[in-house]
């Protein structure tokens, strides 16, 4: 199983929550698109020779010919200098952006192809952002910003609230359901933008920053309950530029300049002692 | 997205501004309320001024000569054209039932006992003017009999009242004096008649037959002979159905044979009305009046308008960030534009429902000020509203089709 299963047949068992395959097979992973695998074979992201250029008076690259492929149920975090491309990494997987080449696979569908609605619901259903400044709706409760893409699905009233209680539960917010973001600490606005990522149960949780703006202890919480969704069978993408920060997910990919630098196999993640939030 | 969810936070974005949305609103409200204040007067007046005119329409035609392309009322800038021959004319044309004659006696006052009371003038006229019944009190006067008919108000000037037997003297311009005898005393409620105007009952009328007060004469062209010579006529007609053939023969008549015709300046005209003429030369003044005060008052809706879209302007500057965070959790751009169109309308629409009631209170004060009994145009109302959404979705529009136009990557970047 150990090296065949990067190639192909890998994100099957990784899917079912166990991470320990993953660490073993994975020292080939980074050049798996050039060795024939489709990126449509169960991944929950891939990226083939992504290019995003921006025709600022001259053409820049923000990414450039980039591979990547996200594996159900990883851990993945990407560190990189500012303006080396993580956020236009961010964006092209999140649906935010199209490349200018290349393909971009979400959940086994080719979401470069798609037009800005298709997009727009691809976002909605297979996606959940984690910013760093949280990005709740100011004038909505816990609940309501929980339930937001709910809304936008068309999902009915009852079961949105159904599952955002149930969501607020999960990441330890029950009793703060009604509270607006201003009447909580930055740590449970974090917790309750986790608990809107989940909320249409998402191919991947985008990540960006999520601790940039928590005191360390907060922080390791977060990372404490990212663990915790990953145990869970999540896949996970982080952008951070704390060392310590990344050493939680199973990968690191350092990017730099628009390329992929290299791919870091972390052997045994951090782990957080008591995850409870 | 639902509906029901979009307005409940479009409700919730306005709330969260409270002065700025009550500001907002108040400048539709203004604009709706002068809308409403000035149709409502506008029907009202109509519909006082028509009840005046309008609610005792009789088969009359009003005939006089004057300056050419004038639109006044009955009447105005008339000349005294029409001699005895031509009444006696006009009496025989198909379709008549009587010709009433009307005419001005100069007077400089009326004493009465003790009291003497200015009064520029008296109407001569024959004992036919009174044939609608309009005496209240006594009888009409008689032809070539020193007998006068007061109208209620004349009456009341004098103190006691005149009352039927009673004995007034006429101080005419000339310098003379008569003595004359108080036979009736006419309704205040009758209209008096359509060349009195519309207030002629709240005017004091003195009524004299023409024989012998009347002496303006002419000699008649016909006949040669120096005969009363009149400015206004007034033709009564057998029934309704009579009156457009007698409005036929009588213009035929006079611009063809009568001796009003030779006597008439060049560039004079005949006028012949019916009183259904009358009312429609009114109503359109009305209507034009109206809509001229309305077409002001729109003025300041659509400053309200105005106002709509700058709060939405700033609105969605100002929630760019949200509309950011909305989108990456998969809004469509039709969502977002839902949302802040609903707001606007929200906005319009509540101008409106809250400018029809101080419209009314507008219009119900300035109708006290000015004596007019209200009449509600009910479906102005529902035009407010249409109109209050209308102008939100006009203002709304643009502002709402640039938040959904918002780039997520740009807007959640955004301070």
């Amino acid at each position: 199983m150990a090296t065949s299963d990067s190639d192909a047949g890998g994100t099957d068992s990784e899917a079912g929550g166990d991470p320990g395959p993953d660490a073993e097979g994975a020292g080939s992973e980074h050049r798996q698109p050039e060795s024939g695998s489709r990126p449509d074979d169960g991944n929950a992201v891939a990226l083939r020779a992504v290019r995003k250029t921006y025709y600022l008076g001259e053409p820049v690259h923000a990414l450039d010919g980039v591979d990547l492929v996200i594996p159900r149920g990883s851990y993945t975090a990407v560190m990189g200098p500012s303006g080396s491309g993580k956020s236009t990494l961010l964006n092209l997987i999140g649906c935010l952006d199209t490349p200018t080449e290349g393909e971009v696979w979400v959940n086994d569908r080719e979401v470069s192809a798609l037009s800005q609605r298709e997009r727009t619901r691809v976002r909605g259903q297979e996606v959940g952002f984690v910013f760093q400044t949280f990005n709740l709706m100011p004038k909505l409760t816990a609940a309501e910003n929980v339930a937001l893409p709910l809304v936008f699905e068309g999902i009915d009233k009852r079961e949105r609230i159904d599952r955002a209680t149930e969501l607020l539960d999960e990441v330890g917010l029950a009793d703060r359901a009604g509270h607006r973001p201003n009447e909580l600490s930055g740590g449970q606005r974090q917790r309750v933008a986790i608990a809107r990522a989940l909320a249409n149960d998402p191919a991947i949780i985008l990540a960006d920053e999520p601790t940039g703006n928590l005191d360390q202890e907060t922080g390791t919480q977060i990372m404490g309950l990212f663990q915790r969704l990953h145990d869970e069978g999540n896949t996970i993408l982080m952008v951070t530029h704390e060392r310590p920060i990344a050493e939680y997910a199973q990968r690191v990919v350092h990017v730099l300049d628009g390329t992929i630098e290299r791919v870091e196999e972390i052997e045994s993640p951090r782990r957080v002692e008591s995850d409870g939030p | 997205m639902e509906f029901a969810e979009s307005l409940r936070l479009s409700v919730r974005a306005v709330r969260s501004h409270r002065l700025r949305s009550a500001l907002t609103v108040l400048g539709v409200v203004i604009g709706v309320a002068a809308v409403i204040t000035f149709v409502t007067l506008g029907t009202s007046l109509r519909a006082d001024v028509l009840g005046q005119v309008g609610g005792e329409r009789s088969p009359n035609l009003y005939v006089w000569a004057g300056p050419e392309g004038q639109n006044g009322g009955p009447g105005a800038g008339a000349q005294p054209v029409f001699t005895t021959r031509d009444l006696d004319q006009l009496a025989n044309i198909e379709g008549v039932a009587s010709v009433v004659p009307r005419g001005i006696v100069p007077t400089a006052a009326i004493s009465a006992g003790n009291d003497t009371v200015a009064q520029r003038q008296a109407i001569a006229t024959s004992p036919a003017y009174f044939d609608s019944g309009s005496v209240a009190d006594g009888r009409a006067f008689r032809q070539g009999s020193r007998e006068v008919v007061v109208n209620e108000r004349a009456a009341g000037l004098f103190d006691p009242s005149l009352s039927v037997g009673a004995t007034v003297s006429l101080q005419l311009a000339s310098g003379d004096s008569v003595e004359a005898e108080v036979v009736g005393v006419q309704n205040s409620s009758a209209a008096g008649g359509a060349f009195e105007g519309l207030d002629g009952g709240s005017q004091p009328l003195v009524f004299v037959p023409t024989d012998p007060f009347y002496r303006t004469t002419v000699e008649s062209p016909a006949t040669g002979e120096r005969q009363r010579v009149y400015p206004t006529v007034t033709v009564v007609a057998e029934d309704f159905a009579a009156v457009p053939d007698a409005k036929v023969g009588v213009q035929a008549y006079l611009t063809n044979r009568s001796d009003a015709a030779r006597l008439v300046p060049d560039d004079y005209a005949f006028a012949v009305r019916s009183d259904e003429d009358l009312v429609d030369q009114l109503q359109e003044l009305l209507t034009t009046l109206t809509n001229f005060v309305t077409g002001i008052a729109v003025i300041s809706l659509v400053v309200g308008s105005i106002g709509i879209a700058n709060v939405m302007l700033v609105s969605v500057t100002e929630r760019t960030r949200e509309i950011g965070i909305m989108k990456a959790v998969g809004a469509q751009n039709r969502d977002v534009l839902q949302l802040f169109l609903i707001e606007a309308v929200l906005l319009g629409a509540v101008g409106a429902i809250l400018g029809i009631p101080v419209g009314v209170a507008g219009a119900y004060l300035a109708g006290e000020y000015i004596g007019l009994d209200l009449v509600l145009p009910y479906e102005w109302f529902a035009i407010a509203v249409a109109v209050g959404v209308l102008v939100g979705v006009v203002a709304g529009l643009y502002p709402a089709w640039s938040a959904s136009k918002t780039d997520p990557i740009d807007a959640l970047r955004y301070e």
